[in-house]
């Protein structure tokens, strides 16, 4: 194992580390110098560092493309048989995801520039803009489970800080504080796979010399570990990713998570950090593939969230609050995918889906800085006056609905695709739910860009809105062409989108395409697209008069299902029962044990206090008693009395 | 002198045994502090006894077991005395002499 | 049969255990007594007469030196200090109160316990011992005794007694004023 000076001298291998680096070493310029300003050159540091482990990432990416994969690590704590290793692993989907997370994070800082301007805690924001950004490259680079769960746990404690960046506000800290326990539950779950695992492989816990590159089969049959256990770290892992992913029953934390600043809703909660459960679970996939159950519980979340979600999200009117729900939907798309098999269609919707994501939640915070509101009833009209805005989110409108040719079209194709061609039981039912999901998600996407963009303005506010400057508008272009074009990615460049080693390993060799398919998905799209025109547009059908018909539909779908109401009664109700209990428990049997010894002491020094009668006369007696008593013991064994004397001559 | 046969040694034995369980009764069962003392006297007599009785039984020739009865009686007499003192004094403090009724220690 | 007693009486050979049934009797007799009177006074004559008997056997075993001590000073002395002490405390007026505490009946148990014990663990022996010939000098032997071996006890005993006559004093007088 090379020491971390040779790492860090060896030419190739020191860049791998500043890749997280530096924008680690950003954060500590900014939090040293830079927090007080309220303008500056704060965001001009991140940037730089971003873009400089863009290059490196892109470097890395070429890399990737010749190899089949690279590793280094060096031994940074060793203990009984335990050994941690800090280390770096490049391959094709760890070199995808850096260069997609520099890409979207550099784009994001960019808006940010404008977008936060003249806020109190600029420079903090950007620090922590910085801390995640280097955390997030961290996590994607980590070559062993344990410095994975480092960076997770950061990236947990980044959110957490960004989401309640305006914590002055009862409903930031509120939601930040939401988002941490949430996901926390999860990582219970990872923590614990994390401590099986070292438990089992003695301290090896690198990603690719956990079990080298043989199938767990192998090392299942052969007995040197159980199904069972497989099994249970597959699905402990996997609820780690149920909560830094919102999948349900744990997406609860990511829809109130809106109250952060857009450009934070942006970045970690529709293109990242919310992929990085995608992508655990993408990297593990060596545990799911052996363990055929853990697929289809994840599979089956999967779906479950993508039709939830999508629900939910069209009776929402924040139109921060829908891209949430939207998030939380093509999330379970892409755990669907890969439940089912399709390793690299998720791994392909996970690039897509950061980019025209992102470009959705900028647009909103352009629109929201306009028209001052969140709700989409409250604006209108806002196409004519803010055209690069409108434009750009149509484009990542249709990428979203899976419009071709738009990239978002390719990838939820092979979604859908490996959804039909797999064999996991009940696969024709989950594909039509996932094509309701695409149907429901196409309409609620469109309603929102007709109440946003077309018609007349409901509000002042919408009336006198005005274009975005370009150092907000920019970015949306970048995105926007990325979101249009980022799907021939996969037919021209197919090793980046999944790595091709782990693809030849997990046997999704075949990309049967299926015609059937591919007009199916498109015609639920045009379908939700119509049906929201219908709607919204040209008000051939009105809303509420559905709602008049069907009111309970609308009332479950705007309380979510009452999923909220359940967690909250779950926290209330069973926990705190349960806690009663082991407080009951605490009370009468720990503590009772303990004044039990003091009552014991009391009760038998009570008792014995009764021999003291201050008689003499007693004493005697008991004296003789004990005497006749030794006598007998004595000599029950030896009747003569002259053997235990000694005799003297 | 002639040479009379003693009667066994069993009989002094039982003889001593018998008197000082008599003395214990009277230690353990009287109320009057002086009985008590009574009792005490019985006992150091048993004891007397038996040490007289295997003198005279292992032939008479060493001496100790006469020379032990002496300082018996000796300590007898001193303790007597003193246990006589304290009864007295005891009658003074407490008015009675009934053992039973003497209980400050009791606890 | 009488001529036969009187010859075994004056040959000596029946007189001895007939002698030692007598004084055994005496001392039981008295013992008991002691412990089962009523009356404190009676208690502490029949203390005399049993330690007369004991006396008696004394003499009978052939310590005559013994039996003159255990007179002179048991019966002589010590019987009559508890006499005084007995009129010290008043304890002649209480004939009607109870004798016997409430451990009346676990201290006869106890005491009849101990003498089971013991006599059974004697009756296991056999007591076969050599019956020499009457002891001779006695007296002169255990003068001896005395002065010479065991000259520290008698000095100690004396000095015990010393202490003890000076500590009863010291306890019995009568608080200073």
């Amino acid at each position: 194992m090379p020491g971390i000076l040779e790492i860090l001298l060896t030419p190739g291998l020191n860049e791998l580390v500043l890749i997280p680096g530096l924008p680690l070493l950003a954060f500590l310029v900014i939090a040293a110098f830079m927090l007080r300003r309220s303008e500056g050159a704060a965001p001009l540091v991140l940037i730089t560092a971003l873009a400089g482990s863009l290059v490196l990432s892109i470097r890395a990416l070429s890399f990737a493309g010749r190899q089949r994969a690279f590793t280094t690590a060096f031994t940074w704590l060793s203990s009984g048989h335990v050994t941690l290793e800090v280390g770096v692993l490049i391959d094709g989907l760890s070199s995808v995801m850096l260069v997609v997370v520099c890409l979207v994070s550099l784009l994001i800082q960019v808006y940010s520039i404008g977008y936060m301007r003249g806020e109190i805690g600029y420079g903090r924001y950007f620090a922590y803009m910085s801390l995640f950004s280097g955390s997030m490259l961290g996590l994607v680079i980590s070559d062993n489970i344990v410095q994975t769960y480092i960076f997770w746990e950061l990236v947990g404690i980044c959110s957490y800080l960004l989401i309640g960046f305006w914590y002055r506000r009862p409903a930031a800290a509120a939601a930040a504080k939401k988002a941490f326990v949430v996901t926390r539950f999860g990582d219970l779950g990872f923590l614990t796979a994390v401590l099986i695992l070292s438990f089992q492989r003695h301290g090896r816990l690198g990603w690719h010399s956990m079990f080298g590159f043989v199938p767990l089969e192998h090392f299942v049959n052969a007995g040197m570990l159980s199904s069972g256990v497989v099994t249970a770290v597959a699905l402990l892992i996997f609820s780690g990713a149920v909560g830094k992913s919102a999948q349900f029953p744990l997406h609860i934390w990511l829809p109130d998570a809106m109250e952060g600043p857009t450009p934070v809703s942006a970045l970690i909660h529709a293109a990242t950090m919310v992929a990085a459960g995608v992508y655990l679970v993408a990297r593990t996939y060596f545990f799911f593939a052996a363990a055929p159950v853990a697929l289809f519980v994840v599979a089956l979340i999967g779906v479950m969230t993508a039709f939830l979600a999508a629900s939910m999200g069209v009776a929402e009117n924040d139109i921060k609050r829908v891209l949430a729900y939207s998030t939380i939907s093509q999330l379970g798309l892409m755990m669907l995918a890969l439940g089912v098999g399709g390793y690299a269609a998720g791994a392909f919707h996970l690039t897509t889906h950061a980019f025209f994501k992102a470009l959705l939640f900028l647009t909103a915070g352009s629109v929201i800085h306009a028209a001052h509101t969140n709700d989409i009833w409250q604006m209108g009209g806002l196409g004519r006056r803010m055209p690069i805005t409108a434009i750009t989110c149509l484009i990542g409108a249709f990428a979203l609905a899976g419009v071709f040719p738009f990239s978002g079209f390719w990838s939820k194709d092979e979604i859908l695709s490996a959804v039909w061609f797999s064999h996991i039981p009940g696969h024709m039912i989950i594909f039509m739910v996932a094509l309701t999901g695409v149907a429901l998600t196409a309409f609620y996407m469109f309603r929102l860009w007709f109440l946003t963009f077309t018609g007349a303005p409901r509000t002042e506010h919408a009336a006198g809105a005005h274009e975005s400057p370009p150092v907000m508008t920019l970015p949306l272009l970048i995105l926007a062409a990325l979101s249009a074009g980022s799907g021939w990615l996969k037919a021209h460049v197919p090793w980046t989108t999944g790595g091709m080693a782990e693809i030849v390993r997990f046997g999704d060799t075949q990309e049967r395409a299926s015609t059937l398919v591919v007009g199916l998905a498109l015609a639920a799209a045009v379908a939700g697209i119509a049906l929201a025109w219908a709607a919204y547009r040209a008000h051939l059908i009105a809303p509420a008069a559905f709602h008049a018909r069907f009111p309970w539909i609308y009332r479950l779908l705007k309380n979510a299902w009452y999923l909220n109401r359940g967690w909250e009664i779950f926290a209330t109700r069973v926990v705190i029962a349960g806690s009663s209990v082991a407080a009951w428990f605490d009370r009468h049997v720990v503590n009772g044990m303990v004044d039990g010894v003091a009552w014991l002491s009391g009760w038998t020094g009570r008792r014995l206090r009764t021999m003291q009668t201050g008689q003499a006369q007693f004493y005697a007696l008991i004296l003789i008693l004990g005497l006749i008593a030794g006598l007998v013991v004595l000599f029950s064994r030896d009747q003569s009395l002259f053997h235990l004397v000694a005799h003297r001559p | 002198m002639s040479v009379t046969p003693l009667p066994p040694i069993h009989g002094y034995l039982v003889v001593s045994t018998l008197l000082f369980a008599i003395g214990l009764v009277g230690v353990f069962a009287r109320r009057n502090a002086i009985a008590v003392l009574l009792g005490i006297e019985l006992m150091l007599n048993a004891a007397s006894l038996n040490f007289v009785a295997f003198w005279r039984y292992r032939g008479g020739g060493q001496m100790e077991g006469q020379v032990f009865v002496v300082a018996i009686i000796t300590v007898a007499a001193a303790e007597a005395a003193i246990a006589l003192a304290i009864i007295l004094n005891v009658y003074r403090r407490f008015k009675t002499v009934n053992v039973d009724q003497i209980n400050l220690l009791k606890g | 049969m009488i001529g036969a007693i009187w010859e075994s009486l004056h040959s000596g050979s029946l007189w001895q255990p007939l002698a030692f049934v007598c004084f055994a009797a005496i001392v039981l007799a008295s013992g008991l007594l002691v412990v089962l009177s009523r009356n404190l006074l009676h208690s502490a004559l029949w203390l005399l007469s049993c330690l007369a008997g004991v006396a008696g056997l004394f003499f009978l075993l052939g310590a005559e030196m013994l039996a003159a001590i255990q007179i002179l000073v048991y019966c002589g002395g010590i019987v009559v200090l508890i006499l005084f002490a007995i009129m010290l405390t008043h304890g002649l007026g209480h004939t009607d109160v109870r004798v016997a505490n409430q451990q009346l009946l676990w201290g006869s148990i106890g005491a009849a316990g101990l003498a089971g014990v013991v006599l059974h663990l004697l009756s296991q022996e056999s007591w076969t011992m050599g019956v020499a010939a009457e002891p001779v000098d006695v007296t002169a032997r255990l003068a001896d005794a005395l002065l010479n071996p065991y000259v520290l006890a008698f000095e100690v005993a004396s000095v015990v007694l010393l202490v003890a006559m000076v500590g009863a004093i010291v306890m019995a007088r009568a608080e200073p004023e």
